[in-house]
Order: C-alpha cells, then sequence, then structure tokens
C-alpha cells in the first residue's frame, strides 16, 4: 500500500485520541497575548522609528553641535531637517499600511509576503537613515571646515607647512572610520534580530516560490 | 456583544478542536510545543473570528489559520528546536486496534512526516485531511498543477527516508 495511504488510514484512526479541550480550557487561552512573529515585528519595527527618532533629538540636544547655530548654515540644516521628518512620515504611513494588510485568513503565500513587505519598508527607512547619517556628517564636516575660525585657522597653519591635505584628509579618514564602526555595530544587531526573527519565514516562503520555477 | 462573540467562538472551536490538535501534531514534537502551538492558533483564530463571515465552513477556515499560524507566524520556542521526542508524544494508539507490523510502520512514518520541511508538512496534513488539490493550492497559495507536482515529489521523498 502506499505509504501515505496507510498514513491515512492510521491518521483516520487516531480521531478519537487527541485530548479533548474544556470550553473553560480555549476561554482561558483566548485572553492570552499573542507572541507571532507579527507581534513582534510591530514592536521591533516601533522600536526601529523611536530609536532614530531620539537620535535625531539627541543630536540637536548635543552641546558640540549647537555651536551650528552661530555657524550661517540654515541652508544645509533646514533642509536636511525637513526632509528627515518628510521621510519619517511617509515610511510610518508606508509601515501602517502594509502592517494593516497583514492577514492570517490570506493564503501562505500572500501572508509571507505582506509580512515581508512590512519589514521591507522599515528596512528602507533604516537605509535612509544610515544614508543620512553619512550625508549629515559630511554636511557637518563641510561647515565647520567653512565656518569655524579655529579649524580655519589650523588649516592656514598646515597649508604654512605644506601639508593641508594630510591636515583634512586626517580628519576624513577618522570620521570615516568612526562612522564605518557605528554603521558596523547597527547593522551586525539588525542581521542578528532578523536573522532569528525571520529565517523560517524566510525559508519557508522560498521554499513557496521554487514551487513556481 | 462581545461576551456573545467570545461564546459563539469558544463553542466552534470546542467543537473542532480537533483540527487544531492535529496541526500541533505535525508541527511540534513534543507536549510543551503542542501546547504552545494550540495556544497560539487559539489566539489568532479569535483575533480574527470577528472577520469570519460565514461564506466558508468554520473548519475550512480554520484549516488556513491554523497552517499560516504553524508555517508563519509562530515563533518555536527553544524547546522544540531539533529535539525529537516523538516517541514518548505520540498519542496513546489502542493496541489491539492494529497488529504490530503496521503499528511499527505507522511510526516509522510519523517519524518521517516530521523530518519534512514546513510546506511539505502542509501538503500532507491536507492530504490526510481529504482536501482536494484546488483546496490544498488555494490554502498555500500555488497553482494546482504544482501542488500536485510537489505532493509527489513529497511521496518520494517519504519513501526515500523510510528506504534510504
Amino acid at each position: 500500500m502506499d505509504e501515505l495511504e496507510l498514513l491515512k488510514k492510521g491518521w483516520k484512526k487516531d480521531d478519537s485520541s487527541y485530548p479533548k479541550l474544556s470550553y473553560n480550557e480555549i476561554y482561558k487561552m483566548i485572553l492570552k497575548k499573542s507572541s507571532s512573529i507579527v507581534k513582534w515585528i510591530f514592536v521591533i519595527s516601533i522600536l526601529e522609528f523611536v530609536f532614530w527618532t531620539l537620535i535625531a533629538f539627541a543630536f540637536k540636544g548635543n552641546k558640540k553641535l549647537q555651536q551650528f547655530e552661530k555657524f550661517d548654515a540654515d541652508y544645509i540644516i533646514i533642509p536636511l531637517t525637513v526632509l528627515g521628518y518628510l521621510v519619517l512620515a511617509y515610511f510610518f504611513y508606508m509601515f501602517y499600511k502594509n502592517y494593516r494588510t497583514i492577514s492570517v485568513t490570506d493564503n501562505a503565500k500572500v501572508l509571507m509576503e505582506n509580512i515581508l513587505k512590512t519589514r521591507r519598508t522599515v528596512r528602507h527607512y533604516v537605509a535612509f537613515n544610515l544614508v543620512f547619517l553619512v550625508i549629515s556628517t559630511f554636511a557637518g564636516m563641510y561647515i565647520q571646515f567653512d565656518q569655524n575660525q579655529l579649524i580655519i585657522e589650523k588649516a592656514h597653519l598646515a597649508a604654512a607647512d605644506g601639508n593641508l591635505l594630510l591636515f583634512y584628509g586626517r580628519i576624513i579618514l577618522v570620521t570615516a572610520i568612526f562612522l564605518i564602526g557605528a554603521i558596523a555595530i547597527l547593522l551586525f544587531f539588525y542581521w542578528l534580530i532578523y536573522g532569528i526573527l525571520l529565517k523560517r519565514l524566510n525559508r519557508n516562503y522560498k521554499e513557496l516560490k521554487k514551487l513556481e520555477v | 456583544m462581545n461576551k456573545e462573540l467570545e461564546h459563539s467562538f469558544v463553542e466552534l472551536l470546542e467543537e473542532h478542536q480537533n483540527i487544531v490538535h492535529k496541526v500541533c501534531r505535525l508541527y511540534t514534537n513534543n507536549q510543551d510545543a503542542h501546547n504552545d502551538l494550540f495556544q497560539e492558533i487559539t489566539i489568532q483564530l479569535w483575533k480574527a473570528y470577528p472577520k469570519f463571515r460565514g461564506d466558508s465552513k468554520f473548519s475550512t477556515w480554520m484549516y488556513r489559520v491554523g497552517l499560516n499560524t504553524a508555517i508563519t507566524l509562530y515563533r518555536k520556542s527553544k524547546r522544540s528546536i531539533n529535539t525529537y521526542e516523538i516517541e514518548s508524544f505520540e498519542f496513546k494508539i489502542k493496541a489491539e486496534e492494529y497488529d504490530d507490523t503496521e503499528e511499527q510502520q505507522l511510526k516509522l512514518l510519523y517519524q518521517a512526516v516530521h523530518q519534512l520541511n514546513d510546506i511539505e508538512k502542509a501538503l500532507v496534513f491536507l492530504y490526510l485531511e481529504d482536501k482536494d488539490y484546488r483546496e490544498i493550492s488555494d490554502t498555500l497559495g500555488i497553482s494546482e498543477v504544482n501542488a500536485r507536482v510537489k505532493m509527489n515529489r513529497v511521496k518520494t521523498k517519504l519513501k526515500t527516508i523510510l528506504n534510504p
């Protein structure tokens, strides 16, 4: 006999051997909280939005960075700030919209696609923030080079010694290393959290996609 | 209103709870994991219940939510990962109903099914529940042809696991 037919025969015979939960036991279950990956993704995504918004505020409150207000740099800072908020609003709206489309009653493939789409929105937001961080840092550096008297004087001294390129090069290199380090740490955590959380989903989604080829 | 909804839901689930137990049986390896998954499926069913319109049967709707939870939403708890405690977990099968060889064969078959991946298990589950290929393809979001092809591959894979 075919293996599956044999299994089916046994499967049907086992119908009466399953535990029988009472009305009250089931009732207690519906009062409990879900621990599904969708819930985790929602919580982590919200934390990411909060994290990046806090980072923006932390930069604003930073004393060293407040010196920028003395500089004539509004033409750079204001557009960057406005852009940051617009992008946050856009991504948050997209995230919420995608999150709302996740429905456990869709078929398996659509459900997986909707979860991955929601994740992708937040991933794009984080990618944007990393690029934004790099751009802001270099914009800040440009303003310093252009308007910070202390740096301008040092640059003049270096120029007199013929070391101007070395002077600028050193500052840019240190900043770049700092940025790369910070981004690497962030990406590592990112990879760790989502690697664990979405491993199974990604594997199953690939398996379903494979069937279409 | 909410109380009425709760009441009708719990009554329906109490009546059809075997479907959830069966999903748990295929996707978990021990009693704790079985209970965890049962709990999560129940929560997902309850969350989706207000939108259940009754245009499909409650049981059909349960298959979809149950499998989606098992395949996609459920986070395996640590204790259920890579532990194979099938032997101790097998539901008590009344010995007199089976002869030794058939019982032994069934045991091996269940162990083989546990080695399949999540999607393959879903196919086997729906097949064991007498679902036709249209319903299988609807539940998983693949075409009927692909469901058939995959089912044949699963049969071959089971044979290979059983006769290496």
